[in-house]
């Protein structure tokens, strides 16, 4: 296997994702290429994880930094990506959801970010 | 260039060509599933890699549930359903920034590992991530576990617009008393209510007394002088059909022999009181108001001698 092959493609990706959170004006789109983001930096994850057994073979291990027997721990971290991003979208989504309902719009150009209007009280 | 090579470079191909869809589409919709496709390719670079579970938990997670919110707020906001044309900022700087990124980190990437091969770790089984996870990484795991109960609680909160709401200072203090509902009304809403109901009964009554009169009427006349036989089975079949409106005041034969009376009926709201007293407001705006609060007392003094005139409502 050839680690370049999952870290060039993880690199695409984020590229790709940061060229869509400038690109796109929709909330729900930026959402989307902010997921695309989130999905290289697992990837880097989990191909790390794949790699480190043998780029690590002649190290001596040590006791502190590998609590566990076998220091694969890429998954692991991807995993709690995973869940982060899912809270991440749930929160986020619920945000524009409310500031559908106050301004009937999903364009990111058009929030007033100096208007007070948080005591207002929608029905 | 073994097997995991080749089935890598087309997954990430496409991954990679889903993305650029994702990022480029001028269909909310279709992003959307462009996202889908790109996530289960990223799911297959996941098998390949040896993460199993992550590669599950990536197909239920995101495809399941994230991209099925993210198309839910498609929903709820109203996308059109045709290309949306004000989708997009200018290109360039986007482009240049994200190709900016996209370049150094494939040169980092490429400059660090080179065409090293390395070996392909054994497939990772769901067993030994769950010992890892709940024994070195438990303390993150509960961590997380928080916060995910923080985001559904703050999701649910954002999403409700009664639950933290501050009263609008310019809105009337008048909040504390709400509306009375239909049960419990004042007490002049119901006796006004169940005097109408009498009103009601006392005209049905004197209707079916004046039908039955009057059938009684014609029967001691001999008012049917010659009945063929057509006739007999009409008024058979008419009283099959029709007898259970006949038991109630019929409409149509009643109306001209009410017109006959002295007293026309009048219908609830549309007293000629009311006709009568809505023509000169109309036309004269002087009219004084004292007139208005005169008028109900003498209907309502009168009320229980005529039962069925309502001048008083509305």
């Amino acid at each position: 296997m050839h680690a370049v092959i999952p870290y060039v493609i993880a690199g695409l990706l984020f590229a790709l994702g940061v060229y869509g959170v400038l690109r796109r004006r929709n909330a729900i789109l930026v959402l989307m290429a902010v997921e695309l983001m989130l999905n290289a930096v697992n990837l880097i994850l989990v191909a790390a994880d794949a790699t480190i057994k043998s780029a690590l073979s002649g190290v001596q291990p040590e006791a502190w930094a590998y609590p566990v027997p076998e220091p694969r721990a890429g998954a692991i971290f991807a995993l709690f990506v995973i869940v982060l991003a899912a809270a991440e979208v749930g929160v986020g989504l619920a945000i524009i959801l409310q500031y559908y309902r106050l301004r009937r719009a999903v364009v990111l150009d058009d929030v007033a970010l100096h208007e007070h209007d948080h005591e207002r009280v929608t029905g | 260039m073994t097997v995991a090579d080749a089935l890598m470079l087309a997954l990430g191909a496409i991954a990679v060509g889903s993305a650029v869809f994702v990022v480029t589409s001028s269909h909310l919709v279709r992003a959307g599933f462009y996202l889908v496709v790109s996530l289960g390719a990223i799911a297959g670079l996941y098998l390949v890699l040896g993460a199993e579970l992550v590669a599950w938990v990536q197909i239920l997670v995101y495809v399941g549930a994230v991209v099925v919110l993210l198309l839910f707020a498609v929903m709820l906001t109203r996308a059109p359903i045709g290309p949306s044309p004000d989708l997009d900022r200018p290109a360039l700087p986007a482009a240049l920034i994200g190709g900016g990124v996209g370049l150094g980190l494939t040169v980092l990437l490429v400059d660090a590992f080179r065409w090293t091969e390395y070996e392909l770790p054994p497939p990772g089984t769901g067993r030994r991530v769950g010992e890892q996870i709940f024994g070195a990484w438990v303390l993150p795991f509960e961590v997380l576990s928080i916060l995910l109960l923080a985001a559904l609680v703050g999701a649910i909160v954002l999403s409700r617009p009664d639950i933290g709401a501050r009263p609008d200072p310019n809105a009337p203090a008048d909040t504390d008393t709400p509306p009375p509902g239909p049960v419990d009304e004042s007490d002049e809403v119901r006796a006004r209510l169940e005097r109408i109901a009498a009103r009601q009964a006392a005209a049905q009554d004197r209707l079916r007394a004046q039908r039955a009169a009057e059938t009684a009427a014609a029967e001691s006349t001999g008012a049917a002088p010659v009945k063929t036989r057509e006739d007999v089975l009409k008024e058979q079949a008419h009283d099959v059909v029709f007898r259970a409106r006949e038991a109630g005041p019929a409409l149509g034969a009643t109306q001209p022999e009410m017109s006959d009376q002295a007293r026309p009926r009048v219908i609830e709201g549309t007293s000629r009181e009311n006709q009568t007293r809505a023509l000169p407001r109309g036309e004269d705006k002087a009219l004084p108001r004292g007139e208005d609060k005169a008028l109900p007392a003498p209907s309502k003094r009168e009320l229980p001698k005529a039962p069925d005139r309502d001048g008083e409502e509305a």
